[in-house]
């Protein structure tokens, strides 16, 4: 028989590992807007690692602006400049 | 021996770790300035979940584990008792609430420092930039 914190502690490792490789996959597109696309993914993954650890307030606050704003405000900035990293 | 609680709190550990490295060799190599800007939030992102990780006080209390709330509004002795045993260290969670925020006016910031670069140099790659003259 698993514990539930087991199980827990199980998804925590997996959610970091996924964020491993969207930062991976965002750290290496050449495409500007794929490489937001690919951090607000692992803003996502933190989130939901934030709420496992314990820290619902933080996720409260995480969410609208990791999530919501920041790629928000760097699409803007993309389309008023470059769209390819050379 | 190792334990399945440790393998896996070390696995989540050192992911994080591995995402501080490769957010840094981002900031630190690649061309772009808004790539430079992802990495940079990729990187504060990595250090506040560290922070948030040190406060998790699994070694103290193995069993149960709770956020640091207090349900009760006129709290008992053993209601506080139970608060002090079972709830995760608050202290990092504060402090890395204000760095989100202050994370968030930073990263405005620099995305306005970069829209005036843009507009003065006509491009955002620093190779590019640095070889210009006068």
């Amino acid at each position: 028989m698993v514990e539930a914190s087991l199980i827990v502690l199980g998804v925590m490792a997996l959610f970091a590992l996924s964020s491993t490789i969207a930062t991976y996959l965002a750290i290496t597109e050449r495409n500007l807007v794929k490489a937001v696309l690919y951090s607000a993914i692992q803003s996502t993954l933190y989130a939901l690692i934030y709420y496992l650890l314990m820290a619902p307030d933080i996720v409260l606050v995480y969410v609208p602006v990791s999530v919501g704003l920041y790629p928000a405000i760097v699409l803007m900035l993309i389309k008023k400049t470059e769209k390819e990293e050379s | 021996m190792i334990d399945a609680f440790t393998f896996l709190f070390t696995t989540c550990m050192l992911s994080i770790i591995v995402n501080l490295g490769i957010s840094l060799y981002g900031v630190l190599y690649r061309p772009s300035l808004i790539k430079k800007i992802i990495s940079l939030t990729i990187f504060s992102d990595s250090a506040n979940i560290t922070a948030i990780i040190i406060g998790y006080v699994r070694w103290r209390n193995p069993g149960e584990i709770a956020p640091p709330v207090l349900l009760n509004p006129s709290p008992t002795l053993e209601d506080i008792e139970t608060f002090a045993k079972v709830a995760v260290d608050p202290l990092p969670q504060a402090l890395v609430l204000t760095a989100i925020v202050i994370g968030l006016a930073v990263t405005l910031f620099l995305v306005f420092l970069t829209l005036q670069m843009y507009r003065f140099y006509g491009t955002t790659d620093v190779r590019r930039i640095a070889k210009l003259r006068g």
